[in-house]
């Protein structure tokens, strides 16, 4: 094992001591845990921000983070991207992407990797998507929603989330009426959004569905409004409590509910720390985050400074999800603008982006890993390493800002393979590799396709620093963030 | 975390003796399986064809002498005329010649009015729930990847489970067993020059114990990457023996069948094979569009049964459709069709008793605007896993459901 701190580390090998797990960590600081840190805190760190978060130290790379600066991006995405019920698949498609490739856009060039990262989490969790009436405009709106909302307050974002125009078309709540009630936004508001199942009754979400009826979206899909006569503002029964409920009285029963707590900690657990956190741990992090009265940025204060965040246990344990596979590489190797190909390839690792499979969102972990994707994955990141512009064979289109292979190896004698492989495999896994895969990267780099011999030179090194990086993000290392 | 999968695949190292090997066994296999009675469980393969997007089953199989089938379809009905009838009362879209000519063959069944409990209208949660066989949950794993795990195969076999097609489909993904999704034979494989992929294998070689961390997923990447790479190599090979008897059309469906049929007949042991067309989802100007696509479904069908026969083969696969809607009863403004409920399956070869099963459902009592489903999609299920894998329904399915009689 690589070196490793002696005291104030959580060992939840042993018995959990919940209470250490997130005091803050003091132990050794290096460009490895930094790494992890940008990956977890957002879609990986370049080289350069790699370096600065290490230097820096870690309370400050936390600071950094938590403190947003000047954003001068785009906002929304160029165009319009509404179209009619039966615009053609052309115009949904190209809608599609334009919406996918700003927010993408943004993932790499963001001066706020943190707040792309949360608005990403919500997006996961409260799940919409492109489909039937509701356009990518509309997810642009939900989007932003989230990103303004990124390290606020969870209770408002679920006020504001009650009333978005595409919630409202995804969950039906459009279509819960005082006359026809339609439960579909209520039950899924208290088992995927907040409580989570076994906290409430059946007679609960018919109550709570009455409180949020009179909900529209008007043709246009921009905003949502609410008209009182379908709403049903008769007296009900929520989870004990009585009264003339409309949907706001509903989410602040539900935010006052300890299962609320419980089951966002436990979220934000499995996102940011490993995903199967110990009770315990749920208990103290919720703990935390009621006293913080859902303040998001509190608690991610405190977790990416905790112990059991820079624990052995938490190190690599989470499957990258195409987004941060995708994302950490082009900024890896410094692109800064994706392509059209680049959401295909994302398709292809199954992750459709404002288009989650399901309410529940992408379920992630080993889900995410199967014989399809994977080919999908090594296939996306050599095919992005060996792209040059004359090559006929590659898909990809140019990538802007992407730096060569004599960039990625700036600094390094050209000539010594066992530097260049240390360079590359710092480069993609933090040196996290075997022996063995070390030595197969050299050997790579010192013989032919037959096992000959070959001398790293001019002629060939930026095939060999290529080929080189495709193999070392190919280790299963780099499939774990 | 689920550990999938625990066994060792020969690595590209060994390769040239690995593919020697392989096409001896193949062979033997096929050997063995000719003189096996065709039609022995342990020769019995199932195909599934999703019909992607919700197929419209008023216009596949269509109740011509209904009066209320011409009244609530005034511009996209099938004319009586043109009906190849199955009886008084229903009949297939004529663009399902093909199909038809299997049926009158006692090859096919025609389940009608089959659907789920409390029906969504949404494509991707209504395709999930017949995938996943759980319509009141958000399960992870797939009916027929479950199938695969729990039904005893043999362990190292790499294509237990094979889809067509780009994606993994939800119901190929299980817990112990990796399926290999392949668009096709010239596409599944890893990029890379003859110097990358001599040191692939071996950067994937790397002993867990030595890694200088330690992840609960570690074992399970390198075991699918493993996966993916033993089964990408050695597929071409592997199929190489076989030459289609008859010329499949140039549909991606039936490619699709055609690459199905070269698995079958290289006798790898696949049990379970997934294939789509699509997209059905006809909003819009439905007739052209549902026709062509049926077409191509029946066409394909035919083209594959032909072949499977022509191999000695065609009792020993059994092919099942799902869609997963049937469409709006009534037609809208735009000569389409939208959401709606049940809808007619077709099984299709094996042993299959050829006929229809349950009746057409009500034109008129219907569930705000969308037939009224009778038979359980579950059902269809459990027929299929009991009559022909031979394998307890519940195992897969987690309850029991009522077999039908078309096997």
């Amino acid at each position: 094992m690589i070196d490793q701190p002696q005291n104030d580390q959580f060992r939840p090998r042993g018995s959990v001591d919940a209470s250490s797990a997130l005091l803050p960590y003091r132990g050794p600081w290096s460009p490895r845990l930094a790494a992890h840190l940008l990956r977890r805190a957002g879609f990986g760190g370049s080289p350069a921000e790699i370096g600065a978060a290490a230097s820096a130290g870690m309370n400050a790379a936390v600071d950094g983070l938590l403190d947003p600066r000047p954003d001068t991006l785009p906002s929304s995405p160029q165009g319009d991207l509404t179209y009619l019920p039966m615009a053609p698949p052309e115009q949904r498609r190209d809608a599609y992407l334009r919406a996918v490739s700003w927010w993408l856009d943004r993932m790499l060039q963001t001066p706020n990797p943190l707040i792309e990262r949360m608005t990403y989490f919500w997006h996961n969790h409260f799940t919409s998507g492109v489909q039937g009436g509701i356009t990518p405009a509309m997810m642009v709106v939900q989007n932003r929603l989230f990103r303004a909302n990124a390290l606020g307050n969870y209770a408002y974002l679920t006020h504001q989330v009650a009333r978005d125009p595409a919630m409202l078309l995804y969950l039906n709540g459009n279509q819960n009426r005082s006359q026809h009630p339609n439960e579909n936004f209520a039950r899924e508001l208290m088992e995927l959004f907040s409580m989570g199942v076994g906290n409430y009754t059946e007679q609960d979400v018919r109550e709570s569905a009455r409180a949020f009826t009179g909900w529209i979206v008007p043709r246009d899909g921009a905003s949502s409004s609410f008209v009182a006569r379908f709403h049903d503002a008769g007296s009900k029964t929520f989870l004990g409590h009585t009264g003339a409920f409309a949907g706001d009285d509903v989410i602040d029963v539900i935010m006052g509910q300890p299962a609320t707590a419980q089951f966002m900690a436990r979220k934000f657990l499995r996102n940011f720390v490993y995903d199967d956190p110990e009770q315990e741990l749920v208990d103290a992090t919720a703990g935390r985050f009621a006293d913080a009265k859902y303040d998001v940025a509190a608690l991610l204060d405190t977790l990416l400074r905790s112990n059991v965040f820079y624990s052995d246990r938490a190190y690599r344990s989470i499957v990258k999800s195409p987004v941060d596979l995708v994302v950490g590489a082009l900024r890896t190797i410094g692109v800064t603008t994706s392509t059209p190909r680049v959401i295909g390839a994302m398709n292809g690792m199954d992750q459709v982006l404002m288009r989650p499979p399901n309410v529940a969102g992408w379920p992630g972990g080993s889900q995410w890993l199967n014989q399809g994707t994977i080919l999908a994955r090594l296939n996306f990141l050599n095919q992005l390493v060996s792209f040059r512009a004359a090559s006929p064979v590659t898909q990809m289109q140019a990538m802007p800002g992407m730096a060569g292979p004599l960039a990625w190896i700036a600094g390094v004698s050209q000539t010594d393979a066992s530097a260049v492989a240390a360079r590359v495999l710092d480069l993609t896994v933090q040196s996290d590799v075997t022996d063995e895969q070390r030595q197969s990267i050299v050997g790579f780099l010192t013989t032919d396709g037959v096992g000959n011999p070959v001398e790293l030179n001019g002629e060939n090194i930026d095939e060999k620093v290529r080929g080189a990086m495709s193999l070392a993000m190919a280790l299963p290392a780099y499939q774990l963030e | 975390m689920s550990s999938r999968r625990q066994f060792i695949v020969q690595g590209i190292g060994a390769f040239g003796g690995a593919l020697a090997v392989d096409s001896i066994f193949a062979r033997a296999a096929r050997a063995a399986s000719q003189v096996t009675k065709a039609g022995a469980v342990a020769n019995r393969c199932l195909v599934v064809v999703n019909l992607q997007g919700g197929n419209d089953g008023l216009n596949t199989i269509v109740p011509h002498g209904d009066p209320a089938y011409y009244n609530v379809r005034p511009t996209i009905n099938v004319a009586q005329s043109d009906v190849l009838a199955i009886d008084s009362s229903i009949g297939m879209n004529p663009k399902l010649a093909s199909l038809k000519a299997l049926y009158d063959r006692q090859r096919v069944a025609v389940l009608q009015g089959v659907h789920y409990p409390n029906y969504v209208l949404s494509h991707f949660r209504g395709t999930e729930i017949w995938q996943t066989a759980a319509p009141e949950s958000y399960d992870t794993t797939g009916w027929a990847g479950r199938y695969l795990d729990k039904a005893g195969l043999p362990a190292d076999n790499l294509f237990k489970g094979v889809a067509i097609g780009p994606l993994l489909p939800k119901m190929l993904v299980a817990d112990k067993t990796d399926v290999p999704a392949i668009g096709d034979l010239r596409g599944f494989r890893f990029n890379g020059r003859a110097d990358e992929q001599a040191q692939a294998d071996r950067i994937l070689m790397g002993d867990g114990d030595r890694y200088p961390f330690d992840s609960p997923y570690l074992q399970l990447v390198q075991e699918v990457e493993r996966d993916a790479r033993a089964a990408s190599s050695k597929l071409p090979h592997l199929v190489a023996g076989y030459k289609p008897a008859v010329a499949y059309p140039k549909t991606p469906f039936a490619q699709g069948l055609n690459l199905v049929s070269a698995i079958i007949n290289s006798d790898l042991g696949t049990k379970v094979f997934y294939v789509s067309i699509g997209s059905f989802d006809t909003h819009a100007a439905q007739r052209p569009r549902q026709d062509a696509l049926l077409e191509q479904f029946g066409d394909g069908l035919k083209a594959f049964y032909d072949d499977l026969a022509a191999h000695n083969a065609d009792d020993r696969v059994l092919t099942m459709t799902f869609s997963e809607f049937g469409r709006r009863v009534e037609e809208n403004a735009n000569r389409g069709t939208d959401h709606g409920t049940a809808a007619p399956m077709f099984v299709v070869g094996g042993g299959v008793k050829g006929g229809v099963y349950g009746d057409h459902p009500s034109l008129t009592d219907l569930d705000y605007g969308n037939l009224k489903w009778h038979t359980d999609f579950r059902s269809v299920y459990a027929t299929v896993l009991e009559g022909w894998l031979d394998v307890p329904a519940s195992m897969v399915l987690g309850d029991s459901f009522t077999s039908l009689n078309f096997i």
